[in-house]
């Protein structure tokens, strides 16, 4: 197949719609008449009539030049903060290269619409290490994510039981980290409404007493072990 | 004397297998408690400085725009 001439076919062409032939002569497309392949869906639907030099060079096409596609028109939705959150929940992350970390990143956004009740903070690199410099005993065990229970702080502030943390970084494979994330946002979702958030801690995530040793015993626990 | 040392060992194995029971509950329950940790009078400090931090307004709830 013989190449085309640069002079003769315009570099590119754009492609032909449905019911439109790109053998289509020049002849019967008649000056003046309505469009029929291409044009622009806004315009009034008459297309200027081609000028005799644009038909004499291009004898085998005529090239109609396509608007830009329409953009789909994007609604964004504002930000509303959440009426009454009980929870408020920090994520502090120091930049460990951690399985924990890299689990964390790969869902935050689904962690962000599921958490959508609660007022999210997230630290950023800076402010997290500093936030963990101050406070030793966290280090190693970022990324962190801390609930506040806003109910039981409205009562006694932070001297009593406030909430609770949830160190990913003592994960040590992407299973176990995903699972224990999984856990939490259950728990989270689940426990909104709680009255005694403390005791369904113990109880439901962190296994104590005989019912929860037992539970250890009958394989029900491990999911957050990753066992 | 046979059937003593039988039972002696039986005795051995059982207390050693509940043993092993004990420490891996209380391994995992350590590694729970240690994953999910209450927050209570101890970390005071540690939530009163997350606090500080929503109330200086040096911390703002985190949301971006959703395209719907």
């Amino acid at each position: 197949m013989p190449k085309s001439l640069s002079g003769t076919k315009p570099p590119r062409r754009p492609r032909a719609r449905a019911g439109a032939s790109s053998k289509r002569p020049p002849t019967t497309q008649k000056p003046g008449a309505p469009l029929e392949v291409g044009g622009d869906p806004t315009a009034s639907g008459n297309f200027p009539a081609p000028q005799p030099a644009v038909a004499e060079t291009a004898t085998t096409e005529m090239l109609i030049e396509l608007p830009a596609r329409p953009g789909k028109a994007v609604r964004v939705r504002k930000y509303k903060p959440p009426a009454a959150p009980r929870f408020r929940i920090f994520i502090v992350d120091s930049g460990w290269n951690s399985v924990a970390r890299r689990v964390l990143r790969h869902n935050f956004a689904l962690i962000r619409r599921l958490h959508k009740e609660d007022l999210l903070y997230l630290l950023s690199r800076k402010k997290s290490l500093e936030f963990i410099r101050r406070h030793r005993s966290l280090i190693g065990r970022d990324p962190i994510i801390a609930v506040h229970d806003l109910e039981a702080m409205r009562g006694h502030g932070t001297t009593g039981f406030h909430g609770f943390h949830l160190h990913l970084g003592i994960m040590r494979t992407p299973r176990q980290a995903l699972i224990a994330r999984q856990d939490f946002v259950q728990f989270v979702a689940t426990h909104r409404r709680s009255e005694n958030l403390e005791a369904e801690i113990r109880t439901q995530l962190r296994r104590e007493g005989i019912v929860g040793a037992v539970e250890i015993l009958l394989h029900k626990a491990p999911r957050a072990l990753g066992g | 004397m046979l059937d003593r040392f039988g039972e002696a060992i039986s005795v051995v194995l059982g207390a050693l297998a509940l043993a092993y029971l004990a420490y891996e509950i209380d391994r995992r329950k350590r590694k729970l408690r240690d994953l999910f940790h209450v927050l209570d009078g101890g970390e005071a400090d540690i939530s009163a400085d997350l606090l500080n931090m929503v109330e200086s307004g040096e911390l703002q709830p985190y949301f971006r725009e959703i395209r719907a």
